[in-house]
């Protein structure tokens, strides 16, 4: 790839230590890091909440089947479409990482200013799912192969793959089966018939179906394989969605005479 | 003796280059001060007056709020935008390549008072609306959380959004002679979720739907929101737009030259 000279003399001015320019390009990079920071923050949080947030927020929901399908499927959406500007556009195969991590951060503030503080949850009952290792592994994978197909199975399958034993070493403890009435829970459920939301109804309609409230663990591991193949399928379109999104272009502005310009303006642009 | 670079800037022939960062700091703190003092708020007011609609204390307390809220804010929004507009650079088509970066350098950094505006809305008091929901059945679409979500967190993003988007087609001559598509989508798309708010009271009012929180009728909330993933086109026409500006402004050792 040649330069032409414009980007040759900017390429010069930004690699002169200490010049203004580079000053300049240094202090845009953390400004463009804070903003790509609250942006991902508002739109993954809002995205995870309203499609699988009820099975985030509460730990006896944290199923064997719905969760475990559900998340890594609406996780994988917002990373796998700026995956296509981060590492196409800049050479940074960190947009899965970033995601994690950004909306580790907002619901954790969340969960602890809101559920905790406001509505007087347990921090051990509204603790959000661990979310980082298989976006982390989805980043690595397309970055030693630099392949979206590649990535797409292994790294988009990996998601689902990383999600049920991220966050087992956690759940177990509340999977502990214990007689509660005569009946036999586990301690997740004790918690929540304890702490009853007026969710409860819908979620005891919910876990009654298929082999839900059953302890054995072939569910999480359909569940599993599900939603990797799944996900493989939304990394390709959500990454196609991505490069659409980042490509939209410009329009022409009707009120450009109103600040100065006429079509020829416009014209000698193009 | 050889002129440098220093000696023509402290001669005042050419400014030193300085971010305007005060501005950001100020956008930032003000909507922390508003925020934290809705949160505080809320912890005073929402379990002793905020639990039934049809007290006379709900009046008191929170519907003397949300008419405050429903007032100013709009009056905020059209009198920043007349503003921006009114003020707007009527010669842009003779603006110098230096004042160009200055203008855009300040617009993109007051991107991130735009998107801490939109943290509070999408992300803080967004889901606080579900456990107050799962806690406090909703009776009127009115509730000390919605309240400041609906009517106080999103006109507040989409007053600064709509602010930086009139400022953009005023006052830079790359979205003034064309309009950005990705600009569109980062400013319009999250304004949407105000309309969607009205759908979604609808819909609760209708189906009275108050089970769980990740029912269909709040996908719109989602669909909106994904247009927040334009700011990558956005930021990536802004930094081609930068390599096609910048050497007008540097010379190849990165020294302003106006």
């Amino acid at each position: 790839m040649s330069l032409n000279t414009n980007e040759a003399k900017l390429l010069s001015a930004l690699t002169t230590r200490g010049s203004d320019a580079a000053k300049i390009a240094r202090g845009l990079d953390f400004i463009v890091i804070a903003i790509l920071f609250f942006a991902i923050i508002a739109a993954l949080h809002i995205h995870m909440m309203l499609t699988v947030g009820d099975w985030d927020f509460w730990v006896d929901w944290k199923d064997r089947m719905n969760w475990v399908t559900l998340t890594p499927m609406l996780l994988i959406v917002i990373p796998a479409a700026l995956s296509y500007p981060f590492m196409e556009k800049f050479g940074l195969p960190i947009a899965g990482t970033l995601c994690g991590l950004c909306l580790l951060i907002g619901v954790w503030l969340s969960r602890y200013f809101s559920f905790h503080l406001w509505t007087y949850f347990p921090m051990s009952m509204v603790w959000p799912s661990i979310v980082i290792p298989g976006l982390l592994l989805m980043d690595l994978v397309y970055l030693l192969s630099r392949n979206l197909f590649a990535t797409a199975i292994f790294g988009g399958g990996s998601v689902a793959f990383a999600f049920a034993p991220a966050n087992w070493p956690i759940l177990a403890p509340y999977h502990v089966p214990v007689i509660h009435m005569d009946q036999v829970v586990n301690v997740a459920d004790l918690i929540g018939y304890t702490f009853t939301r007026t969710a409860t109804p819908e979620y005891l309609r919910m876990i009654e179906r298929g082999t839900l409230r059953t302890f054995g663990g072939e569910s999480t591991i359909i569940s599993t394989f599900f939603s990797a193949f799944v996900c493989m399928v939304l990394f390709v379109i959500w990454w196609k969605i991505g490069k659409w999104l980042t490509h939209l272009g410009r329009v022409p502005n009707v009120l450009k005479k109103h600040v100065g310009y006429d079509e020829h303006d416009v014209l000698e642009e193009k | 003796m050889a002129v440098t670079q220093d000696d023509i800037v402290k001669k005042g022939d050419i400014k030193p280059w300085k971010f305007k960062l005060k501005p950001v700091f100020m956008g930032m703190l003000t909507l922390l001060v508003i925020m934290a003092t809705a949160r505080w708020y809320q912890q005073w007011a929402a379990w002793d007056y905020g639990l039934d609609a049809t007290d006379p204390l709900f009046d008191e307390y929170w519907m003397k709020l949300f008419w405050v809220q429903i007032t100013v804010l709009p009056i905020i929004f059209i009198v920043s935008v007349s503003y921006m507009w009114l003020t707007r650079d009527k010669h842009l088509n003779n603006i110098t390549p230096r004042e160009d970066l200055n203008r855009m350098i300040f617009w993109i950094s007051m991107l991130i008072v735009y998107a801490f505006a939109f943290y509070f809305a999408g992300s803080l008091y967004a889901e606080q609306d579900a456990t107050w929901h799962q806690t406090v059945v909703r009776d009127t679409s009115f509730t000390p959380s919605h309240i400041f979500l609906f009517y106080g967190t999103m006109p507040i993003f989409i007053i600064i959004g709509f602010n930086l988007f009139f400022y953009a087609i005023t006052r830079l001559p790359f979205f003034a002679k064309k309009i950005s598509i990705p600009l569109i989508v980062t400013v319009c798309g999250p304004f949407m979720l105000l309309p969607t708010v009205g759908y979604n009271e609808w819909g609760h009012a209708f189906w009275l739907m108050e089970e769980y929180f990740t029912v269909p009728l709040h996908w719109g909330f989602v669909f909106f929101g994904w247009s927040i993933i334009a700011l990558a086109g956005l930021l990536i026409q802004i930094m081609n737009y930068l390599i096609e500006l910048m050497p007008k402004v540097f010379s190849e050792k990165g020294e302003l030259m106006s």
